[in-house]
Protein backbone atom coordinates (compact mmCIF):
# COMPACT_ATOMS: atom_id res chain seq x y z
CA UNK A 1 0.00 0.00 0.00
CA UNK A 2 2.70 2.25 0.23
CA UNK A 3 6.15 3.19 -1.18
CA UNK A 4 8.84 1.04 0.08
CA UNK A 5 11.00 2.21 -2.64
CA UNK A 6 13.85 3.72 -0.28
CA UNK A 7 17.03 6.03 -2.08
CA UNK A 8 16.92 4.74 -6.07
CA UNK A 9 14.00 5.58 -8.21
CA UNK A 10 13.76 3.30 -11.19
CA UNK A 11 10.80 4.96 -12.47
CA UNK A 12 12.45 8.45 -12.24
CA UNK A 13 15.26 6.86 -14.16
CA UNK A 14 12.99 5.55 -17.10
CA UNK A 15 11.46 9.37 -17.20
CA UNK A 16 14.37 11.09 -17.44
CA UNK A 17 15.69 8.24 -19.89
CA UNK A 18 12.52 9.54 -21.93
CA UNK A 19 13.08 13.03 -21.94
CA UNK A 20 16.82 12.58 -22.75
CA UNK A 21 15.80 10.31 -26.08
CA UNK A 22 13.06 11.63 -27.37
CA UNK A 23 11.26 13.92 -25.83
CA UNK A 24 8.14 11.92 -25.65
CA UNK A 25 6.03 9.53 -23.10
CA UNK A 26 5.54 5.73 -24.37
CA UNK A 27 3.66 3.64 -22.43
CA UNK A 28 5.71 0.29 -21.68
CA UNK A 29 4.16 -2.04 -24.64
CA UNK A 30 4.83 0.47 -26.73
CA UNK A 31 8.37 0.96 -25.50
CA UNK A 32 8.39 -3.17 -25.40
CA UNK A 33 7.95 -3.25 -29.54
CA UNK A 34 10.15 -0.42 -30.38
CA UNK A 35 13.07 -2.11 -32.53
CA UNK A 36 16.83 -1.46 -30.85
CA UNK A 37 18.35 0.58 -33.26
CA UNK A 38 21.25 2.14 -30.95
CA UNK A 39 22.28 0.02 -28.35
CA UNK A 40 24.96 1.68 -27.41
CA UNK A 41 23.38 5.63 -27.28
CA UNK A 42 20.42 3.35 -24.89
CA UNK A 43 23.20 2.14 -22.25
CA UNK A 44 24.84 5.76 -22.37
CA UNK A 45 21.50 7.50 -21.81
CA UNK A 46 20.11 4.80 -19.22
CA UNK A 47 23.86 5.17 -17.58
CA UNK A 48 22.91 8.35 -17.59
CA UNK A 49 19.45 8.20 -16.30
CA UNK A 50 21.27 6.33 -13.22
CA UNK A 51 23.64 9.04 -12.70
CA UNK A 52 21.07 12.06 -12.82
CA UNK A 53 18.90 9.62 -10.55
CA UNK A 54 21.16 9.46 -7.87
CA UNK A 55 22.47 13.01 -8.00
CA UNK A 56 18.92 14.59 -8.02
CA UNK A 57 16.83 13.78 -4.99
CA UNK A 58 14.71 10.65 -5.79
CA UNK A 59 10.88 11.37 -5.58
CA UNK A 60 9.72 9.45 -2.66
CA UNK A 61 6.54 9.76 -0.78
CA UNK A 62 7.70 9.91 2.66
CA UNK A 63 5.94 6.99 4.64
CA UNK A 64 7.02 8.57 8.08
CA UNK A 65 4.95 11.09 7.68
CA UNK A 66 2.10 9.18 6.83
CA UNK A 67 3.10 6.54 10.30
CA UNK A 68 2.91 9.88 11.82
CA UNK A 69 -0.37 11.27 10.67
CA UNK A 70 -1.89 7.48 11.87
CA UNK A 71 -0.85 7.97 15.59
CA UNK A 72 -4.22 9.80 15.52
CA UNK A 73 -6.18 6.98 14.76
CA UNK A 74 -6.93 8.19 11.45
CA UNK A 75 -5.71 5.86 8.21
CA UNK A 76 -4.09 8.05 5.70
CA UNK A 77 -2.24 7.49 2.75
CA UNK A 78 -0.19 9.80 0.13
CA UNK A 79 -2.82 11.43 -1.44
CA UNK A 80 -2.51 14.02 1.65
CA UNK A 81 0.70 15.44 -0.10
CA UNK A 82 0.93 13.85 -3.57
CA UNK A 83 -1.52 14.61 -6.39
CA UNK A 84 -1.86 10.67 -7.30
CA UNK A 85 -3.46 8.95 -3.90
CA UNK A 86 -0.73 5.76 -4.14
CA UNK A 87 2.40 8.14 -4.32
CA UNK A 88 4.48 9.62 -6.81
CA UNK A 89 5.97 6.53 -8.61
CA UNK A 90 4.36 4.44 -11.43
CA UNK A 91 3.13 5.13 -14.51
CA UNK A 92 -0.47 6.96 -13.78
CA UNK A 93 -1.75 10.32 -13.71
CA UNK A 94 0.30 12.42 -10.96
CA UNK A 95 2.91 10.07 -10.97
CA UNK A 96 6.48 10.43 -12.45
CA UNK A 97 5.95 8.12 -15.37
CA UNK A 98 2.91 10.02 -16.72
CA UNK A 99 5.01 13.53 -16.60
CA UNK A 100 5.83 15.42 -19.75
CA UNK A 101 8.82 17.52 -20.10
CA UNK A 102 7.21 20.34 -19.32
CA UNK A 103 5.82 19.01 -15.78
CA UNK A 104 9.72 17.22 -15.40
CA UNK A 105 10.81 20.63 -15.31
CA UNK A 106 8.74 21.88 -12.76
CA UNK A 107 9.64 18.74 -10.57
CA UNK A 108 12.88 19.22 -10.74
CA UNK A 109 12.57 22.92 -9.85
CA UNK A 110 10.83 21.58 -6.70
CA UNK A 111 13.19 19.08 -6.27
CA UNK A 112 15.94 22.26 -6.51
CA UNK A 113 13.76 24.28 -3.69
CA UNK A 114 15.98 23.46 -0.60
CA UNK A 115 14.83 26.40 1.46
CA UNK A 116 11.64 27.93 2.11
CA UNK A 117 9.85 30.87 0.34
CA UNK A 118 10.14 29.36 -3.31
CA UNK A 119 7.07 29.06 -5.48
CA UNK A 120 6.80 25.58 -6.49
CA UNK A 121 4.33 24.09 -8.60
CA UNK A 122 5.87 20.13 -8.90
CA UNK A 123 2.88 18.34 -10.59
CA UNK A 124 3.57 15.16 -8.12
CA UNK A 125 2.84 17.22 -5.60
CA UNK A 126 -1.18 18.70 -4.70
CA UNK A 127 -1.79 21.87 -3.01
CA UNK A 128 -1.09 20.87 0.18
CA UNK A 129 2.46 19.21 -0.67
CA UNK A 130 3.42 21.97 -2.52
CA UNK A 131 2.83 24.29 0.18
CA UNK A 132 4.60 22.39 2.42
CA UNK A 133 7.90 22.52 -0.09
CA UNK A 134 6.94 26.78 -0.15
CA UNK A 135 6.50 27.29 3.34
CA UNK A 136 9.70 25.13 5.16
CA UNK A 137 11.72 24.20 1.78
CA UNK A 138 12.72 20.72 1.02
CA UNK A 139 15.36 20.75 3.19
CA UNK A 140 13.33 20.79 5.95
CA UNK A 141 10.98 18.36 4.90
CA UNK A 142 13.58 15.72 4.67
CA UNK A 143 15.20 16.50 7.98
CA UNK A 144 11.79 16.28 9.40
CA UNK A 145 11.07 12.31 8.29
CA UNK A 146 13.30 12.03 11.52
CA UNK A 147 10.67 13.92 13.52
CA UNK A 148 7.56 14.68 11.69
CA UNK A 149 6.26 16.69 14.55
CA UNK A 150 8.96 19.28 13.41
CA UNK A 151 6.67 20.05 10.54
CA UNK A 152 3.70 20.70 12.49
CA UNK A 153 5.60 23.27 14.30
CA UNK A 154 7.14 24.59 11.27
CA UNK A 155 4.22 25.05 9.14
CA UNK A 156 2.87 27.12 11.73
CA UNK A 157 -1.41 27.72 13.05
CA UNK A 158 -1.96 29.86 10.71
CA UNK A 159 -2.58 28.74 7.28
CA UNK A 160 -5.58 26.91 6.25
CA UNK A 161 -5.90 25.29 2.37
CA UNK A 162 -9.23 24.56 2.44
CA UNK A 163 -10.82 27.08 4.53
CA UNK A 164 -12.46 24.39 7.21
CA UNK A 165 -11.23 26.86 9.96
CA UNK A 166 -8.76 23.67 10.87
CA UNK A 167 -4.97 24.79 10.34
CA UNK A 168 -3.19 22.46 7.75
CA UNK A 169 -0.69 22.02 10.25
CA UNK A 170 -3.20 20.69 12.72
CA UNK A 171 -5.17 18.46 9.89
CA UNK A 172 -1.75 16.92 8.91
CA UNK A 173 -1.22 16.14 12.45
CA UNK A 174 -5.04 15.15 13.32
CA UNK A 175 -4.62 12.67 9.87
CA UNK A 176 -7.23 14.24 8.05
CA UNK A 177 -7.76 15.98 4.89
CA UNK A 178 -6.57 19.77 4.61
CA UNK A 179 -7.80 19.59 0.56
CA UNK A 180 -11.32 19.32 1.92
CA UNK A 181 -13.48 21.51 4.00
CA UNK A 182 -15.73 18.44 4.57
CA UNK A 183 -12.86 16.64 6.36
CA UNK A 184 -11.19 17.49 9.79
CA UNK A 185 -11.61 17.01 13.17
CA UNK A 186 -15.70 16.40 14.19
CA UNK A 187 -16.01 18.60 17.13
CA UNK A 188 -13.24 21.45 15.60
CA UNK A 189 -15.22 21.60 12.35
CA UNK A 190 -18.71 21.74 14.61
CA UNK A 191 -17.19 24.85 16.48
CA UNK A 192 -15.87 26.61 13.30
CA UNK A 193 -19.15 26.37 11.46
CA UNK A 194 -21.69 26.74 14.17
CA UNK A 195 -19.63 30.13 14.67
CA UNK A 196 -19.34 31.02 10.97
CA UNK A 197 -23.18 30.33 10.04
CA UNK A 198 -24.74 31.12 13.65
CA UNK A 199 -26.55 33.96 11.32
CA UNK A 200 -27.95 31.39 9.56
CA UNK A 201 -28.79 29.34 12.69
CA UNK A 202 -30.48 32.26 14.50
CA UNK A 203 -32.53 32.96 11.47
CA UNK A 204 -33.36 28.95 10.70
CA UNK A 205 -34.58 29.07 14.71
CA UNK A 206 -36.61 32.26 14.22
CA UNK A 207 -38.34 30.72 10.83
CA UNK A 208 -39.27 27.38 12.32
CA UNK A 209 -40.72 29.04 15.58
CA UNK A 210 -42.84 30.78 13.47
CA UNK A 211 -43.99 28.40 11.44
CA UNK A 212 -44.86 26.25 14.24
CA UNK A 213 -46.67 28.77 15.97
CA UNK A 214 -48.94 29.76 13.07
CA UNK A 215 -49.64 25.34 12.44
CA UNK A 216 -50.57 25.28 16.12
CA UNK A 217 -52.61 27.84 15.82
CA UNK A 218 -54.55 26.50 12.98
CA UNK A 219 -54.98 23.68 14.63
CA UNK A 220 -56.59 25.26 17.27
CA UNK A 221 -58.41 27.01 14.88
CA UNK A 222 -59.27 24.23 13.02
CA UNK A 223 -60.76 22.17 16.58
CA UNK A 224 -62.68 25.49 17.57
CA UNK A 225 -64.44 25.76 14.24
CA UNK A 226 -65.52 21.67 14.34
CA UNK A 227 -66.65 22.27 17.73
CA UNK A 228 -68.61 24.74 17.07
CA UNK A 229 -69.82 23.42 14.03
CA UNK A 230 -71.10 20.29 15.99
CA UNK A 231 -72.84 22.02 19.12
CA UNK A 232 -75.05 24.34 16.30
CA UNK A 233 -76.02 20.51 14.76
CA UNK B 1 -63.75 -28.29 6.93
CA UNK B 2 -60.50 -27.33 8.78
CA UNK B 3 -59.69 -24.87 6.13
CA UNK B 4 -62.89 -23.38 6.06
CA UNK B 5 -62.32 -23.15 10.05
CA UNK B 6 -59.04 -21.35 9.56
CA UNK B 7 -60.18 -19.17 6.76
CA UNK B 8 -63.34 -17.88 9.61
CA UNK B 9 -60.94 -17.84 12.68
CA UNK B 10 -57.74 -15.46 9.83
CA UNK B 11 -61.23 -13.30 8.81
CA UNK B 12 -61.99 -12.86 12.28
CA UNK B 13 -58.84 -12.13 13.45
CA UNK B 14 -58.59 -9.38 10.84
CA UNK B 15 -62.30 -8.02 11.29
CA UNK B 16 -61.01 -7.40 15.06
CA UNK B 17 -57.95 -5.65 13.99
CA UNK B 18 -59.81 -3.58 11.23
CA UNK B 19 -63.26 -2.84 12.49
CA UNK B 20 -65.13 -1.15 10.41
CA UNK B 21 -67.59 0.66 12.73
CA UNK B 22 -64.21 2.36 14.09
CA UNK B 23 -63.30 3.87 10.58
CA UNK B 24 -64.19 7.39 10.43
CA UNK B 25 -62.41 10.51 11.68
CA UNK B 26 -64.58 11.28 14.75
CA UNK B 27 -63.41 7.89 16.31
CA UNK B 28 -59.80 7.97 15.25
CA UNK B 29 -58.98 11.49 15.49
CA UNK B 30 -61.18 13.11 17.23
CA UNK B 31 -62.00 11.00 20.36
CA UNK B 32 -58.52 9.39 20.40
CA UNK B 33 -57.00 10.03 23.65
CA UNK B 34 -53.04 9.58 25.04
CA UNK B 35 -52.40 8.54 28.46
CA UNK B 36 -50.11 11.01 30.49
CA UNK B 37 -47.15 8.80 32.50
CA UNK B 38 -43.96 8.31 32.76
CA UNK B 39 -43.51 6.60 29.67
CA UNK B 40 -45.35 8.91 27.90
CA UNK B 41 -41.94 9.82 26.32
CA UNK B 42 -42.13 7.27 24.44
CA UNK B 43 -45.34 8.21 22.17
CA UNK B 44 -43.55 10.27 20.22
CA UNK B 45 -40.82 8.21 18.80
CA UNK B 46 -42.65 6.71 16.32
CA UNK B 47 -43.59 10.21 15.19
CA UNK B 48 -40.16 11.28 15.32
CA UNK B 49 -38.91 8.09 12.89
CA UNK B 50 -41.94 9.54 10.63
CA UNK B 51 -40.90 13.17 10.85
CA UNK B 52 -37.13 11.81 9.88
CA UNK B 53 -38.15 9.80 6.65
CA UNK B 54 -40.36 12.52 5.33
CA UNK B 55 -36.64 14.48 5.78
CA UNK B 56 -35.18 11.43 3.69
CA UNK B 57 -37.63 11.77 1.20
CA UNK B 58 -37.42 15.63 0.38
CA UNK B 59 -34.05 15.50 0.31
CA UNK B 60 -33.75 11.98 -1.65
CA UNK B 61 -35.85 13.59 -4.44
CA UNK B 62 -33.78 16.82 -4.45
CA UNK B 63 -30.48 14.85 -4.50
CA UNK B 64 -32.07 13.13 -7.69
CA UNK B 65 -31.89 16.22 -9.87
CA UNK B 66 -27.92 15.79 -9.98
CA UNK B 67 -27.17 12.28 -9.02
CA UNK B 68 -25.69 10.14 -11.55
CA UNK B 69 -26.58 6.12 -10.81
CA UNK B 70 -23.24 5.08 -13.33
CA UNK B 71 -19.99 4.03 -12.00
CA UNK B 72 -18.39 6.56 -13.84
CA UNK B 73 -20.15 9.59 -12.93
CA UNK B 74 -21.89 8.60 -9.50
CA UNK B 75 -18.76 9.94 -7.49
CA UNK B 76 -18.17 12.99 -9.47
CA UNK B 77 -21.88 13.71 -8.90
CA UNK B 78 -21.93 13.45 -5.64
CA UNK B 79 -18.55 15.58 -5.36
CA UNK B 80 -20.58 18.31 -7.87
CA UNK B 81 -23.95 18.29 -5.52
CA UNK B 82 -21.13 19.20 -2.29
CA UNK B 83 -18.74 21.22 -4.02
CA UNK B 84 -20.94 22.94 -6.73
CA UNK B 85 -24.62 22.80 -6.40
CA UNK B 86 -26.22 25.72 -4.28
CA UNK B 87 -26.97 24.19 -0.62
CA UNK B 88 -26.18 20.85 -2.25
CA UNK B 89 -23.77 20.11 0.77
CA UNK B 90 -26.21 20.88 3.28
CA UNK B 91 -29.15 18.53 1.43
CA UNK B 92 -26.86 15.79 0.89
CA UNK B 93 -25.73 16.13 4.44
CA UNK B 94 -29.57 16.32 6.06
CA UNK B 95 -29.94 12.92 4.19
CA UNK B 96 -27.05 11.36 5.59
CA UNK B 97 -27.29 12.51 9.13
CA UNK B 98 -31.35 12.30 8.88
CA UNK B 99 -30.80 8.76 7.90
CA UNK B 100 -28.86 7.62 10.95
CA UNK B 101 -31.56 9.63 12.73
CA UNK B 102 -34.34 7.71 11.38
CA UNK B 103 -32.54 4.16 12.13
CA UNK B 104 -31.89 5.44 15.20
CA UNK B 105 -35.43 6.62 16.00
CA UNK B 106 -37.00 3.26 14.28
CA UNK B 107 -34.83 1.22 17.23
CA UNK B 108 -35.81 3.33 20.21
CA UNK B 109 -39.62 2.92 18.85
CA UNK B 110 -39.24 -0.48 18.95
CA UNK B 111 -37.54 -1.05 22.15
CA UNK B 112 -40.45 1.54 23.63
CA UNK B 113 -43.35 -0.02 22.47
CA UNK B 114 -41.76 -3.75 23.41
CA UNK B 115 -41.09 -2.15 26.91
CA UNK B 116 -44.85 -1.16 27.11
CA UNK B 117 -46.26 -4.03 25.58
CA UNK B 118 -47.74 -1.96 22.66
CA UNK B 119 -48.16 -5.46 20.50
CA UNK B 120 -50.60 -6.81 22.83
CA UNK B 121 -54.28 -7.91 21.43
CA UNK B 122 -55.43 -6.06 19.60
CA UNK B 123 -52.12 -4.78 18.02
CA UNK B 124 -50.43 -7.26 16.68
CA UNK B 125 -50.47 -6.28 13.20
CA UNK B 126 -49.08 -2.82 14.20
CA UNK B 127 -45.94 -4.62 15.59
CA UNK B 128 -45.71 -6.46 12.63
CA UNK B 129 -46.13 -3.55 10.29
CA UNK B 130 -43.11 -1.87 11.97
CA UNK B 131 -40.93 -4.49 12.32
CA UNK B 132 -41.49 -4.93 8.47
CA UNK B 133 -40.46 -0.93 8.56
CA UNK B 134 -37.40 -1.74 9.95
CA UNK B 135 -36.33 -4.02 7.74
CA UNK B 136 -36.95 -2.16 4.97
CA UNK B 137 -35.13 0.66 6.72
CA UNK B 138 -32.11 -1.13 7.16
CA UNK B 139 -32.38 -2.00 3.52
CA UNK B 140 -32.12 1.54 2.91
CA UNK B 141 -29.26 1.58 4.73
CA UNK B 142 -27.11 -0.80 3.14
CA UNK B 143 -28.35 0.23 -0.64
CA UNK B 144 -27.87 4.04 0.16
CA UNK B 145 -24.53 3.01 1.30
CA UNK B 146 -23.40 2.18 -2.17
CA UNK B 147 -24.62 5.11 -4.32
CA UNK B 148 -21.32 8.17 -3.69
CA UNK B 149 -19.14 4.82 -5.12
CA UNK B 150 -16.40 5.96 -2.87
CA UNK B 151 -14.09 3.37 -1.48
CA UNK B 152 -15.57 2.31 1.42
CA UNK B 153 -19.32 2.32 -0.19
CA UNK B 154 -18.13 -0.27 -2.76
CA UNK B 155 -15.63 -2.75 -0.55
CA UNK B 156 -18.42 -2.12 2.26
CA UNK B 157 -21.11 -3.26 -0.43
CA UNK B 158 -18.87 -6.16 -1.16
CA UNK B 159 -18.36 -7.44 2.01
CA UNK B 160 -21.63 -7.19 3.12
CA UNK B 161 -23.14 -9.35 -0.36
CA UNK B 162 -20.00 -11.68 0.27
CA UNK B 163 -21.49 -12.65 3.51
CA UNK B 164 -25.04 -13.37 2.24
CA UNK B 165 -23.43 -16.18 0.09
CA UNK B 166 -21.58 -17.64 2.98
CA UNK B 167 -25.15 -18.52 4.60
CA UNK B 168 -25.73 -20.86 1.85
CA UNK B 169 -23.04 -23.07 3.43
CA UNK B 170 -25.05 -23.45 6.63
CA UNK B 171 -28.21 -23.82 4.43
CA UNK B 172 -29.50 -27.27 4.39
CA UNK B 173 -30.86 -28.76 0.36
CA UNK B 174 -32.09 -26.63 -2.43
CA UNK B 175 -32.15 -23.78 0.55
CA UNK B 176 -28.38 -23.78 0.33
CA UNK B 177 -28.52 -22.16 -3.62
CA UNK B 178 -30.99 -19.43 -2.36
CA UNK B 179 -28.21 -16.86 -0.84
CA UNK B 180 -26.43 -17.23 -3.81
CA UNK B 181 -29.02 -16.72 -6.00
CA UNK B 182 -29.89 -13.63 -3.75
CA UNK B 183 -26.68 -12.44 -4.32
CA UNK B 184 -26.31 -12.73 -7.97
CA UNK B 185 -29.73 -10.50 -7.99
CA UNK B 186 -28.57 -7.65 -5.96
CA UNK B 187 -25.24 -8.19 -7.64
CA UNK B 188 -26.41 -8.53 -11.31
CA UNK B 189 -22.79 -9.25 -12.55
CA UNK B 190 -19.74 -11.29 -11.19
CA UNK B 191 -18.31 -8.29 -9.36
CA UNK B 192 -20.03 -5.07 -7.83
CA UNK B 193 -20.10 -2.88 -11.02
CA UNK B 194 -22.41 -0.73 -12.93
CA UNK B 195 -25.44 -3.76 -12.50
CA UNK B 196 -24.98 -3.62 -8.75
CA UNK B 197 -25.38 0.24 -8.69
CA UNK B 198 -28.52 0.29 -11.23
CA UNK B 199 -29.89 -2.01 -9.00
CA UNK B 200 -29.16 -0.84 -5.81
CA UNK B 201 -30.43 2.47 -7.25
CA UNK B 202 -34.12 1.18 -8.30
CA UNK B 203 -34.62 -0.52 -5.13
CA UNK B 204 -33.08 2.77 -2.80
CA UNK B 205 -35.55 5.51 -4.95
CA UNK B 206 -38.18 3.66 -6.00
CA UNK B 207 -38.96 -0.09 -4.92
CA UNK B 208 -37.85 0.38 -1.24
CA UNK B 209 -39.55 3.98 -1.39
CA UNK B 210 -42.94 2.23 -2.46
CA UNK B 211 -42.76 -0.60 0.05
CA UNK B 212 -41.96 1.53 3.18
CA UNK B 213 -45.20 4.06 2.00
CA UNK B 214 -47.17 0.84 1.40
CA UNK B 215 -46.34 -0.83 5.11
CA UNK B 216 -46.45 2.82 6.38
CA UNK B 217 -49.92 3.32 5.78
CA UNK B 218 -51.24 0.09 7.11
CA UNK B 219 -49.05 0.76 10.51
CA UNK B 220 -49.89 4.20 10.94
CA UNK B 221 -53.63 3.71 10.22
CA UNK B 222 -53.42 0.60 12.43
CA UNK B 223 -52.29 3.10 14.94
CA UNK B 224 -55.30 5.53 14.42
CA UNK B 225 -57.51 2.81 14.38
CA UNK B 226 -56.77 1.32 18.13
CA UNK B 227 -55.24 4.49 19.40
CA UNK B 228 -52.38 5.01 21.57
CA UNK B 229 -51.67 1.50 23.90
CA UNK B 230 -51.92 2.00 27.98
CA UNK B 231 -48.04 1.21 28.21
CA UNK B 232 -48.10 0.99 31.89
CA UNK B 233 -49.81 -1.54 34.10
CA UNK B 234 -51.61 0.47 35.98
CA UNK B 235 -53.66 2.40 33.76
CA UNK B 236 -52.91 6.24 33.66
CA UNK B 237 -54.74 8.50 35.82
CA UNK B 238 -54.73 11.26 32.95
CA UNK B 239 -54.98 11.64 29.47
CA UNK B 240 -54.90 14.07 26.58
CA UNK B 241 -56.38 14.64 23.49
CA UNK B 242 -54.92 13.73 20.36
CA UNK B 243 -55.93 16.33 18.28
CA UNK B 244 -55.35 19.20 19.02
CA UNK B 245 -53.50 18.65 22.20
CA UNK B 246 -50.53 16.46 21.82
CA UNK B 247 -50.68 16.57 17.67
CA UNK B 248 -49.44 20.24 18.59
CA UNK B 249 -46.65 18.68 21.19
CA UNK B 250 -45.50 16.35 18.30
CA UNK B 251 -44.88 19.47 15.92
CA UNK B 252 -42.88 20.85 18.47
CA UNK B 253 -41.19 18.23 18.58
CA UNK B 254 -40.46 17.80 15.53
CA UNK B 255 -39.56 21.52 15.27
CA UNK B 256 -36.88 20.53 17.48
CA UNK B 257 -35.55 17.98 15.40
CA UNK B 258 -35.68 19.87 12.44
CA UNK B 259 -33.49 22.35 14.30
CA UNK B 260 -31.13 20.11 15.45
CA UNK B 261 -30.51 17.94 12.11
CA UNK B 262 -30.34 21.26 10.14
CA UNK B 263 -27.75 22.91 12.62
CA UNK B 264 -26.39 19.12 12.75
CA UNK B 265 -25.98 19.31 8.59
CA UNK B 266 -24.85 22.38 8.46
CA UNK B 267 -21.86 22.48 10.94
CA UNK B 268 -20.64 18.50 10.85
CA UNK B 269 -20.05 17.25 7.56
CA UNK B 270 -21.37 13.68 8.22
CA UNK B 271 -18.11 12.08 6.05
CA UNK B 272 -15.52 13.75 8.70
CA UNK B 273 -16.00 10.79 11.09
CA UNK B 274 -14.39 8.44 8.15
CA UNK B 275 -10.52 8.50 7.44
CA UNK B 276 -10.56 10.50 3.98
CA UNK B 277 -8.96 7.61 1.97
CA UNK B 278 -11.68 5.51 2.80
CA UNK B 279 -13.75 8.46 0.84
CA UNK B 280 -11.73 8.63 -2.28
CA UNK B 281 -13.45 7.63 -5.78
CA UNK B 282 -13.89 3.63 -5.93
CA UNK B 283 -10.58 2.45 -7.84
CA UNK B 284 -11.06 -1.38 -8.88
CA UNK B 285 -7.59 -2.21 -9.71
CA UNK B 286 -6.23 -0.82 -6.72
CA UNK B 287 -6.04 -2.56 -2.93
CA UNK B 288 -8.74 -2.82 -0.62
CA UNK B 289 -7.75 0.25 1.56
CA UNK B 290 -7.71 -0.28 5.44
CA UNK B 291 -10.71 0.99 8.00
CA UNK B 292 -13.60 -1.23 5.55
CA UNK B 293 -16.66 -1.40 7.82
CA UNK B 294 -20.63 -0.84 7.55
CA UNK B 295 -22.52 2.17 8.88
CA UNK B 296 -22.84 2.33 12.64
CA UNK B 297 -26.56 0.94 12.62
CA UNK B 298 -25.11 -2.81 11.60
CA UNK B 299 -21.74 -2.53 14.14
CA UNK B 300 -24.29 -4.47 16.18
CA UNK B 301 -24.22 -7.38 14.01
CA UNK B 302 -20.69 -6.83 12.27
CA UNK B 303 -18.75 -6.71 14.94
CA UNK B 304 -19.80 -9.99 16.73
CA UNK B 305 -19.66 -11.65 13.08
CA UNK B 306 -15.78 -10.98 13.32
CA UNK B 307 -15.59 -12.13 16.47
CA UNK B 308 -17.51 -15.68 16.46
CA UNK B 309 -18.00 -18.08 13.85
CA UNK B 310 -20.47 -17.38 10.60
CA UNK B 311 -23.10 -19.82 11.92
CA UNK B 312 -23.38 -18.18 15.19
CA UNK B 313 -24.47 -15.00 14.48
CA UNK B 314 -26.40 -16.58 11.26
CA UNK B 315 -28.66 -18.45 13.70
CA UNK B 316 -28.68 -15.62 16.36
CA UNK B 317 -30.21 -13.36 13.28
CA UNK B 318 -32.29 -16.23 11.92
CA UNK B 319 -33.66 -16.26 15.91
CA UNK B 320 -33.89 -12.51 16.12
CA UNK B 321 -35.44 -11.85 13.41
CA UNK B 322 -38.28 -14.69 13.50
CA UNK B 323 -38.34 -13.52 17.08
CA UNK B 324 -39.20 -10.18 16.43
CA UNK B 325 -42.35 -11.05 13.83
CA UNK B 326 -43.71 -13.39 16.51
CA UNK B 327 -43.31 -11.09 19.76
CA UNK B 328 -47.22 -10.71 20.28
CA UNK B 329 -47.24 -14.56 20.55
CA UNK B 330 -44.32 -15.06 22.01
CA UNK B 331 -44.39 -12.39 25.04
CA UNK B 332 -48.37 -12.33 25.26
CA UNK B 333 -48.67 -12.98 29.04
CA UNK B 334 -44.99 -11.53 30.02
CA UNK B 335 -45.73 -8.41 32.45
CA UNK B 336 -44.39 -5.01 31.29
CA UNK B 337 -41.34 -5.46 33.91
CA UNK B 338 -40.08 -7.90 32.16
CA UNK B 339 -40.47 -6.72 28.89
CA UNK B 340 -38.87 -3.11 30.04
CA UNK B 341 -35.82 -5.55 31.63
CA UNK B 342 -35.33 -7.02 28.33
CA UNK B 343 -35.72 -3.81 26.67
CA UNK B 344 -33.00 -2.58 28.30
CA UNK B 345 -30.84 -4.69 28.12
CA UNK B 346 -30.68 -4.92 24.71
CA UNK B 347 -30.58 -1.51 24.40
CA UNK B 348 -27.07 -1.90 26.55
CA UNK B 349 -25.96 -4.33 24.03
CA UNK B 350 -26.38 -2.00 21.39
CA UNK B 351 -25.08 0.77 22.53
CA UNK B 352 -22.31 -1.50 23.88
CA UNK B 353 -21.51 -2.81 20.66
CA UNK B 354 -21.98 0.58 18.27
CA UNK B 355 -19.69 2.69 20.10
CA UNK B 356 -17.40 0.14 21.96
CA UNK B 357 -17.21 -2.86 19.29
CA UNK B 358 -14.08 -2.14 18.00
CA UNK B 359 -12.47 -2.06 20.97
CA UNK B 360 -13.97 -5.39 22.08
CA UNK B 361 -12.93 -6.72 18.64
CA UNK B 362 -9.41 -5.64 19.21
CA UNK B 363 -9.59 -6.87 22.84
CA UNK B 364 -10.90 -10.17 21.84
CA UNK B 365 -8.33 -10.75 18.71
CA UNK B 366 -5.23 -10.11 21.57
Amino acid sequence: MMYRINRIDWTEAGSVWRSLSTGTSHSAPERARRPVSMPDLRIVLIAAGCIAASTIEPALSYPEFQTFSEKSGRTTNCAMCHTNADGPVGERKGQIGKLNEEELARLNKARTALQPGENVDSPILNDFGNYIIKTVGKQKVLEARKNPEMLVEALGPKHDLDDDGIPDAREFKDGTDPLNKFHGDAFALFTHNLSRYRGDVILAVLAVMLVVFGLINLIKALETLTRKTESTE
Amino acid sequence: MKTREALGSFSEFIARRFPVEKMNFHYMVEKKEVPTHKMTWGYYTGGLTLFFFLVQVVTGLLLLFYYQPTVSDAFLSVQYISEHVSCGALIRNMHAWSSSCMIFFAIVHLLTTFAMKAFANPREITWITGVLLLFITFTFGFTGYLLPWNQIAVNATKVGLQSIEEAGAYLPGALAELPRILRETFQGEASVGQSTLGRFYALHVVLLPLALALVLGVHLFSVQLHGMSQGVDLEARKSERFFPIFFSKDLGVWAVAFLALFVLALCLPFESFLPYPLLEPYNPLGSTPAGIKPEWYFFFVYYPLEMLPFWVIMLAMTVLSVGLFLVPWIFKGTTRKTLSFIAVAAAIYLVVMTVFGEQIYHLVKQ
